[in-house]
C-alpha cells in the first residue's frame, strides 16, 4: 500500500508552471532533478545489501553528477543563473518525502521501494524533457544539452525497469 | 549511451580511438580479451592497438546494454 501511494504522489509538477519555464528556470529544474537522484543514489548505495541495486545506485551518482557538472559549466558560460520555480520546489518536496519514506525501510523492502521510485522518477523526467524542457528552451546550447541528456535518462529508465523485474522475481 | 559503430573491423596493428561524446563517463571493457580503458570522462579519448587477431566483445562497465564488438583480422 505504501509503495503504491508513493508512486501516486509522485508526479512531475508540470501543472505548477502556468507557462513555459524560462532558461534560468530550466537550468534550475535540471540541477535540482540531478541532485535529487544523486542523493537518493547515495542513500541506496549505503543502505542496500543488494549488489545490483548498489551498482545501479552508483551509476545514478556517477551519471547525474557528470550531467550537473556539464550543466553548471554551460550555465556559467551562458551567464544563466539557475532559478527556483514552483516545479523545482515541488521536486524538492517530493524528494524530501521519498527520502523520509526510504529511511524507514531496509533490506528487500528498501530495494523495492527505491527502484520503484527510480522507475517512476525517470519516467516523469523523460516526459518533462520531451514535453516541456526541450520545447521551451530558448538558448540553443541549453536545448542541445538537454537533448544530449535524454539518452542517459532513457538508459537509466531501462536499467531501473530491468532491476525492478529481477527484484520482483526474487520475492 | 551507445558505441558507434557497434561493429568495427580492423587489421592487426591498427589503433582504435574511442572518443566519449556523451555527458557521462564510460568504459571500454573486455575482460576476456584483457581490454580495460578505465574511466573515460566526457570529452576524453582512449586508444587501443590491436596486436592479435580475434573478436573483442566489449561493453561499458557503468551502463548495462552498452555493448559493441571489434573484429581484428
Amino acid at each position: 500500500m505504501k509503495a503504491f501511494a508513493a508512486v501516486l504522489a509522485l508526479s512531475f509538477p508540470l501543472a505548477a508552471l502556468a507557462q513555459a519555464p524560462s532558461d534560468p528556470q530550466i537550468a534550475g529544474i535540471v540541477v535540482t532533478a540531478n541532485r535529487i537522484d544523486v542523493d537518493a543514489g547515495k542513500l541506496a548505495k549505503a543502505r542496500s545489501k543488494n549488489k545490483e541495486v548498489q551498482k545501479f545506485a552508483q551509476q545514478m551518482i556517477t551519471d547525474h553528477t557528470a550531467v550537473n557538472k556539464q550543466a553548471g559549466a554551460l550555465a556559467k558560460k551562458l551567464k544563466v543563473k539557475p532559478e527556483e520555480s514552483d516545479t523545482s520546489k515541488s521536486l524538492k518536496q517530493g524528494a524530501k518525502e521519498n527520502m523520509a519514506n526510504l529511511k524507514k525501510l531496509k533490506g528487500p523492502a528498501f530495494d523495492k521501494a527505491y527502484v520503484e521510485h527510480e522507475v517512476a522518477y525517470h519516467e516523469q523526467v523523460l516526459g518533462a524533457i520531451d514535453k516541456v524542457l526541450i520545447p521551451s528552451a530558448q538558448n540553443a546550447e541549453l536545448k542541445g544539452l538537454i537533448e544530449k541528456v535524454r539518452p542517459a535518462i532513457a538508459a537509466h529508465l531501462e536499467h531501473a525497469k530491468m532491476l525492478q523485474e529481477s527484484l520482483g522475481k526474487k520475492s | 549511451m551507445k558505441f558507434a559503430p557497434e561493429r568495427l573491423e580492423v587489421a592487426v596493428g591498427d589503433t582504435v580511438t574511442w572518443t566519449n561524446r556523451d555527458l557521462v563517463p564510460h568504459t571500454v571493457s573486455a575482460a576476456r580479451a584483457g581490454v580495460e580503458s578505465g574511466n573515460i570522462a566526457p570529452g576524453a579519448s582512449w586508444r587501443f592497438t590491436a596486436r592479435r587477431g580475434g573478436t573483442i566483445d566489449y561493453l561499458c562497465r557503468y551502463h548495462p546494454g552498452m555493448k559493441a564488438v571489434v573484429v581484428v583480422r
